[in-house]
């Protein structure tokens, strides 16, 4: 048996005796115990609690709080509820351009201070745009709790961009979708595609990357009017999590979030989709790409309702995971593919969205295969669960499924998804206690409710197919 | 009385005046500092051997009610020969039906456990994964039983799986890191399996069935197997499904310890691909494995050159000139054997001065200390980092599973931040001249030559040097034209 023990710095090996008898060190001895709210193996009902405290500031900003100090180390996320969904119409790429922005410096904190104090403290951070909101993240020692937050207030009051700095990560940015997309076989398929193809309203069909004439146009006047507009607290999401205390925790962010001023109240545009009637089909050429792909996608229920758990156990069954319906179907049986990849949301996960969204799967297959055959045996699959009820027992292998990557999300040492959660529930829901009643969502569906959304949102006439074929032609609809 | 109020309404308002905050940002002005940090303690770790080899390591750590199962079998691509990718093969046709189960049957008893059985092949290792509700750890190692000691290698899934792995292919050889990487790595190590990154479609046809068997029986057995286990579980019912499902398995051979023989540059390889809108960059020459001296510094020197967001090369390409959007670089450690390897993307218009800044970071890093606050910061990241990277299951398993692979001293965990916060400024500038000697490298760019290649001559560094030009295979090509 060893029992050993990483040092974060040198420095405490000076400090250590001291910092055995602090105040603050209660919580390390036992850090490796398990924490007293987890519960017996295996049950179902078994769960994890998390002790969610939730708080607004005068100035509207929501404040979520978890202490958990297994580790030591504390995650802090600031979500704003701005996604590229609603970026401005001549501007594509703009949300995500305007992330960038957000990383070169601010008032008190010059440009590279951001990565100098959280890499140098020990930590790592990140930022990302998606379709209702951008992100950004750090993971750091517990004791480096206050500068992070002091610097997140900083850039959320005061970011300090100039052309030089826009021009600079107009040129990342311009990268990032070559590298990504252009130069790339396959390169944006099918996320960044099929929304293009299947939705109607221009909030949800538009180039979310950007086309890289837009991204060029952009200018300071537009990074500054977007930031007055979406980035004010009470359009803000704050997450700290971790290895903290929660009454320190609250002075600070009172501190360094309480002053900055209340921004105008934001009006969204209507992001609804028509009911899809007719099944819609599309063919892209991808100079690039060796081998034929395809995608289909439908649109989800309505977040939060009855069908939209039922949908998400639809998930499980037909394509996560080697047991799942179409695996066997198109990969087993029939060998099209060596997988198949899909599921609620593809730049994320079923709960962080607010809007209308697709669930899509795709493949690359071989070339001896049409995509006609191949839609046959999919519409095999799918017809099978608008035609008969599931089983309990596969029901509840689908519910297994999701309670295990549930808690695989959860038991992360860097928290990223447990805040994304928190920070989703409180955003779009107001809730974000709401992470302790996930399970309660799917309780309710039955294989007769399952029945019955997989024969409204599993029509062909809600279906989207996305054909990719290979070669050096023009786009052909 | 009315004095008092006033006071306190005055002494209210004070904190209010600051509280509406407006342009002047006075509240942010002082920055607050980051206290110390606490130490990481790591849980009791203890490993069992059984009579026939097979080894087995307990980590009790995680928050979540799971377990997650490791199965690490030292076989993979070295032991291959040149069968190129038959150790991937027969991995992939191992879950294809197993003792009593076909592969559907597998695949729904790992899901009705909350699990995946997940293979992968490096070159060294074949790794069996599943991460299951914790009450179901025994039988999710009897299923890992099953699939790792009676597989059916069934004839009928080959055809199949051969298709999937050619299709495999042609994409790995259309995206221009797969071949930056094969022609990286095969001007490295040569006809060594480190260095045979891709087979032939030719010789993926030729595989059969027997040659998957032939490849299985010699190669799998206890005394090469290590099964981890973390997460939340009950250890003796753990330790007892492991004795029962794998306690009779055959010894087999010890693990194939097949050392390398790295080629040092100078070498410039060009591969073209028309109209490429960037340029992939792939740097780097032969080190050593994690086992010498210098590695330790090198991970440190490396952070700071290259390997972080804050590192040099990244603050220089990215974000001072915007010529990329994901530079890095790391050090990949093979069985004694190691290399260092820079990489990035960047628009094909600015190749040659992308290039230029990055020969330039290395040299002035071998030839000056950095200042003593940059080098610290980058300990303090290292430091962290290694914490982040060990505190859950899946992380301490694979960094107990690298000290067993790499036959690291029992305390390397425990002493690798006290040896990552003695790297001085100085150690840092003599293992960059020492380590990183541009001499010595091996340059690739994949991109549209007829842009670049211009660009590379003008650069000092690579006057007179001799492009070598290379389609995806890694065949010369005669007429760089024809190939455009």
């Amino acid at each position: 048996m060893t029992r050993v023990s990483i040092r974060f710095f040198a420095a405490i090996a000076a400090f250590s005796l001291l910092a055995a008898c602090g105040p603050d060190d209660s919580g390390r001895e036992d850090a490796q115990d398990p924490p007293e709210t987890a519960a017996p193996a295996d049950s179902a009902e078994s769960g994890i609690r998390i002790d969610v405290s939730y708080q607004t500031l005068d100035n509207g900003l929501r404040v979520v709080m978890v202490p958990d100090s297994t580790i030591p180390t504390v995650t802090v996320g600031v979500y704003y509820g701005i996604g590229f969904r609603i970026e401005p119409r001549d501007r594509t790429g703009f949300a995500h351009l305007f992330e960038h922005l957000m990383f070169q410096g601010s008032r008190h904190a010059e440009k590279g201070e951001f990565d100098k104090l959280i890499n140098g403290s020990g930590g790592v951070n990140n930022g990302s745009t998606r379709f209702d909101f951008t992100n950004y993240f750090e993971v750091v020692p517990s004791s480096a709790l206050e500068p992070v937050l002091w610097i997140e207030a900083d850039r959320m009051a005061f970011p300090d961009i100039t052309q030089e700095k826009l021009a600079n990560q107009q040129g990342v940015v311009a990268n990032e979708v070559k590298v990504n997309v252009l130069n790339q076989p396959y390169g944006g398929f099918p996320w960044l595609d099929m929304p293009q193809y299947a939705n109607e309203n221009w909030y949800n069909a538009h180039n979310f990357y950007g086309a890289l004439d837009d991204l060029e146009a952009a200018t300071l006047e537009d990074a500054r009017d977007f930031h007055d507009r979406y980035y004010a607290p009470n359009n803000a999401v704050l997450v700290i999590a971790g290895d903290f205390d929660p009454a320190k925790a609250t002075r600070w962010v009172e501190k360094y979030f309480g002053p900055i001023p209340q921004g105008d109240a934001i009006t969204l545009p209507d992001i609804s989709e028509p009911r899809q009637e007719e099944e819609k089909t599309a063919a892209k050429t991808d100079p690039l790409a060796p081998r034929p792909a395809l995608a289909f996608a439908y649109h989800m229920p309505e977040r939060g309702t009855d069908e939209y758990y039922a949908m998400a156990l639809l998930d499980q069954i037909l394509i996560q995971g080697e047991d799942s319906r179409l695996y066997q179907a198109l990969v087993k049986d029939k060998g099209y593919a060596s997988g198949v990849e899909g599921g609620i949301n593809l730049l994320g996960n079923m709960f962080n969205y607010d809007g209308p969204m697709l669930w899509t799967a795709a493949m690359i297959h071989g070339e001896e295969f049409t995509p006609e055959e191949i839609m046959t045996t999919v519409d095999g699959v799918v017809e099978g669960l608008r035609a008969e009820p599931v089983t309990e027992a596969e029901l509840a292998r689908a519910r297994t499924k999701l309670l295990s990557e549930f808690y695989g999300v959860v038991d992360s040492p860097t928290r990223f998804g447990l805040v994304d959660l928190l920070a989703s529930f409180a955003l779009f829901d107001d809730d974000p206690a709401r992470i302790n009643r996930i399970e309660g969502g799917f309780d309710n569906v039955t294989p007769a409710l399952m029945l019955e959304t997989a024969e409204e949102y599993l029509r062909p006439g809600n279906r989207t197919v996305l054909r990719i074929e290979p070669g050096a032609a023009q786009d052909q609809q | 009385m009315a004095r008092l109020i006033t006071l306190f309404a005055l002494l209210i308002a004070l904190p209010a005046g600051a509280q509406t905050g407006g342009n002047d940002g006075d509240w942010l002005a002082e920055r607050p500092k980051a206290g110390e940090p606490k130490n990481f303690d790591l849980p009791e770790i203890d490993t069992v051997e059984l009579d026939n080899g097979l080894e087995i390591t307990f980590i009790p750590f995680g928050l979540a009610p799971k377990a997650t199962i490791s199965a690490r079998i030292r076989t993979g691509n070295v032991n291959e020969g040149e069968n190129t990718w038959l150790a991937d093969i027969a991995a992939e046709l191992m879950s294809e039906g197993a003792g009593e189960r076909t592969g559907e049957e597998i695949a729904i008893a790992a899901a009705e456990m909350g699990g995946d059985l997940e293979v992968g092949v490096d070159p060294h290792v074949t790794a069996f994964d599943m991460a299951v509700l914790s009450g179901h750890a025994p039988d999710a190692i009897a299923l890992m039983g099953d699939v790792i000691q009676r597989p059916a290698l069934p004839e009928d899934d080959m055809e199949r799986v051969k298709a999937n792995f050619i299709r495999n292919l042609s994409v790995a050889l259309s995206q221009p890191r797969g071949q930056a990487a094969s022609a990286f790595l095969g001007a490295l190590y040569g006809d060594h399996p480190y260095g045979r990154v891709f087979p032939t479609e030719a010789q993926l046809r030729s595989y059969e069935i027997d040659d998957v068997r032939a490849y299985y029986e010699q190669n799998f057995g206890a005394e090469r197997t290590h099964i981890y286990i973390a997460g939340r579980f009950d250890r003796d019912a753990a330790e007892a499904a492991i004795r029962e499902s794998f306690g009779d398995w055959r010894e087999g051979p010890a693990p194939l310890v097949a050392p390398p023989d790295p080629r040092m540059g100078p070498e410039v390889i060009l591969v073209p691909r028309a109209s490429a809108p960037q340029s992939t960059i792939y740097l780097g020459l032969p080190v050593f494995g994690p086992e010498n001296e210098d590695a330790i510094p090198l991970e440190v020197t490396n952070a700071l050159l290259g390997g972080s967001f804050s590192s040099r090369i990244t603050q220089n390409i990215r974000e001072d000139k915007g010529y990329t959007y994901s530079p890095t670089s790391q050090i990949l450690y093979n069985y004694q054997d190691g290399y260092w390897r820079f990489r990035a993307d960047v628009t094909t218009d600015v190749t040659g001065a992308a290039l230029g800044e990055v020969f330039k970071e290395i040299e002035r890093l071998g030839a000056e200390a950095p200042p003593k606050d940059e080098a610290e910061r980058t300990r303090n990241y290292m430091a962290g980092i290694f914490v982040l990277k060990n505190a859950s299951p899946w992380g301490l398993i694979d960094q107990i599973a690298f000290t067993d692979f790499h036959d690291l001293p029992g305390d390397w965990l425990e002493d690798y931040v006290p040896r990552v916060l003695d790297v001085s400024a100085e150690d840092m500038r003599q293992t960059a001249a020492q380590r990183l000697q541009l001499d010595n490298m091996i340059l690739v760019v994949v991109g549209d030559l007829d842009a670049i290649k211009p660009q590379l001559e003008s650069l000092p560094r690579l006057s007179g040097a001799t492009f070598d030009i290379r389609d995806e295979t890694g065949a010369p090509v005669e007429n760089e034209q024809d190939a455009q």
